[in-house]
């Protein structure tokens, strides 16, 4: 499953916002292509900046990342990492159908940026990814006008369309029902296994996590710390 | 004396309004004075109102029946009414209102992108910024009094006068606009790599596209308004027919039909656009609007 060269690897990382404390110092981090990884950590703990700072929105403190043989997650290729975080980032006024073709995007010839013309391929990767979420009889409803649990899917059809190499989901099984939840982690465990991506999922539940990833890593006392998934304090019954 | 001097001391301590409000009393004579405005000068103006109103009532309307030979552009049609100074006036208002409106939006909204802190480097924004409050600086009267130097007296010199003034207008309401739009969206598009137009075409301007409407609606409103004051300084519109009748003939009851023609047409324009941004307003809370709303702020 996972290949022998990492394609994320942080060596003594601090991370956290310019001019305050940092959240999390010293972590040393790989990834591999094919993998689920699972963090988990107690709120306010870092998970998100953590996420945040791999999609390239928080700048590191200190260390050294590699990622995709590049040394700078600005200089990622494009499209090559996927973003799903805790609120989603859906365009709320536009079309489920839009959002989910906005996965497309990265691969748009400048023309058909300019234009706002998706090749066939685009629009049929987008119908294909709002069928896996079971979303097809609400392609051309307004993202406002969908629940919680099906703008969740909108987010992960999104990411399905975008094929990225390194996916980052931020709380995205959190708060779903069981059948919801069900479909957006076999969506996620198909990106990693079959397509070979990398999913870094960010979840509450120790539980979830230690049947869905490959790994899990735990954020505690300032740093991140892989656990076995049998050894992850499990919630009081 | 002391005693009495403390006790108003302790009263404007006490009443810290109090102190304000004479403040800004003493402050407002002073600025009359500095003014040169005067009791017997404001019983002149006065004056004048009263015989400016006793000529203009009541008012001629057969500035609605009467063709306008001396329009300009001339008018073809074969009715009197089509071609009546009110009509022609009032068509030519919404005309340049419509293209000052139109071609104000599609220069704005670009630069507007250009200004907004979370969708530009901070020097560019910096710069669009100054642009903006450039084209802002001078009112739309006096951007017309130079246009109609330029381009000769006539609707071209509206438009374009009008179209300045709305990219400077519209481009700061509309960067505020994209500033308010939630920064998970730009997240997600920058994590793909996606330039900084194409994030504000396709996350950023849709985000934020129902308040961008909206504010569209309101300038239209307030070129219709602003057409008619640009007119007066010859830049066409129903502006330039009123000063055709109060510069040379003083015909202040034919001015006074045109300003209630143009009254119930931005009344009614008003209204509509009111409807039409209430559909764009996001929040369920607000009930739909009602006429009166047009003469009285909303709840």
């Amino acid at each position: 499953m996972s290949e022998s060269t990492p394609i994320l690897t942080l060596s003594q990382v601090s991370i956290g916002f310019p001019g305050e404390l940092p959240l999390l110092t010293g972590i040393d981090f790989e990834a591999y292509a094919g993998e689920v990884i699972g963090l988990v950590g107690v709120s306010g703990i870092g998970k998100t900046t953590f996420l945040r700072t791999l999609a390239g929105q928080v700048p590191l403190m200190a260390g050294d990342v590699e990622i995709f043989g590049f040394d700078d997650i600005r200089s990622a290729p494009r499209g090559s990492i996927g973003y799903i975080p805790q609120r989603l980032g859906l365009v709320h006024h536009r079309t489920v159908g839009y959002n989910v073709l906005m996965g497309a995007l990265p691969r748009a010839s400048r023309w058909q940026t300019l234009l706002a013309l998706p090749s066939s391929e685009m629009r049929q990767a987008t119908r294909a990814a709002v069928a896996a979420v079971d979303l097809e009889d609400k392609i051309l409803e307004p993202i406002s006008q969908l629940s919680g649990g099906q703008q969740r899917r909108v987010a992960v059809a999104r990411s399905l369309v975008q094929c990225p190499r390194l996916l980052l989901a931020d709380e995205c099984l959190g708060e779903l029902d069981i059948t919801t939840s069900e479909v957006v982690a076999e969506q996620l465990i198909h990106l990693a296994h079959e397509q070979g991506a990398c999913v870094i999922l960010v979840d509450h539940s120790p539980v979830r996590l230690k049947v869905l990833c490959d790994r899990v890593f735990e954020l505690r006392q300032g740093t991140i710390r892989e656990d076995e998934p049998d050894h992850l304090r499990l919630p009081m019954a | 004396m002391a005693n009495s001097m403390g006790d108003i001391l302790h009263l404007l301590r006490k009443r810290p309004r109090l102190v304000v409000m004479a403040g800004l009393a003493i402050l407002a004579v002073l600025t009359a004075e500095h003014l040169q405005i005067s009791g017997p000068s404001l019983s002149r103006g006065w004056e004048n109102l009263l015989i400016i109103l006793s000529e203009a009532w009541p008012p001629d309307f057969s500035v609605l029946t009467n063709r306008a030979s001396w329009a300009n552009p001339a008018c073809n049609f074969e009715s009197d009414m089509l071609c009546s100074p009110a009509f022609i006036g009032l068509v030519q208002t919404l005309e340049i209102a419509f293209l000052a409106t139109l071609f104000g939006a599609l220069i704005s909204l670009p630069l507007a992108t250009m200004a907004a802190h979370n969708l530009s480097p901070l020097w560019l924004s910096t710069a669009t910024r100054n642009l903006l409050a450039g084209l802002r600086v001078l009112p739309s009267l006096i951007w017309a009094l130079l246009f109609v130097i330029v381009v000769g007296i006539g609707p071209l010199a509206g438009v374009l006068a009008m179209t300045l003034y709305t990219i400077g207008y519209l481009g700061k309401l509309q960067y505020e606009a994209l500033e308010g739009v939630g920064k998970h969206p730009l997240e997600v598009a920058r994590a793909m790599g996606l330039s900084r137009p194409v994030v504000a075409r396709y996350f950023a301007i849709p985000e934020a596209s129902n308040a961008l409407i909206s504010q569209i609606l309101f300038m239209f409103e307030y070129n219709v308004r602003h057409g008619s004051v640009v007119g007066l300084v010859g830049a066409g519109g129903i502006g330039w027919y009123m000063q055709y009748y109060i510069a040379p003939f003083k015909l202040y009851d034919r001015v006074l039909a045109l300003l209630i023609v143009l009254y119930f047409t931005v009344v009614i324009i008003d209204f509509i656009s009111l409807r039409i941004r209430h559909r764009f307003i996001e929040s369920e809370e607000i009930r739909k609007p009602r006429w009166r709303d047009v003469f009285l702020p909303q709840k």
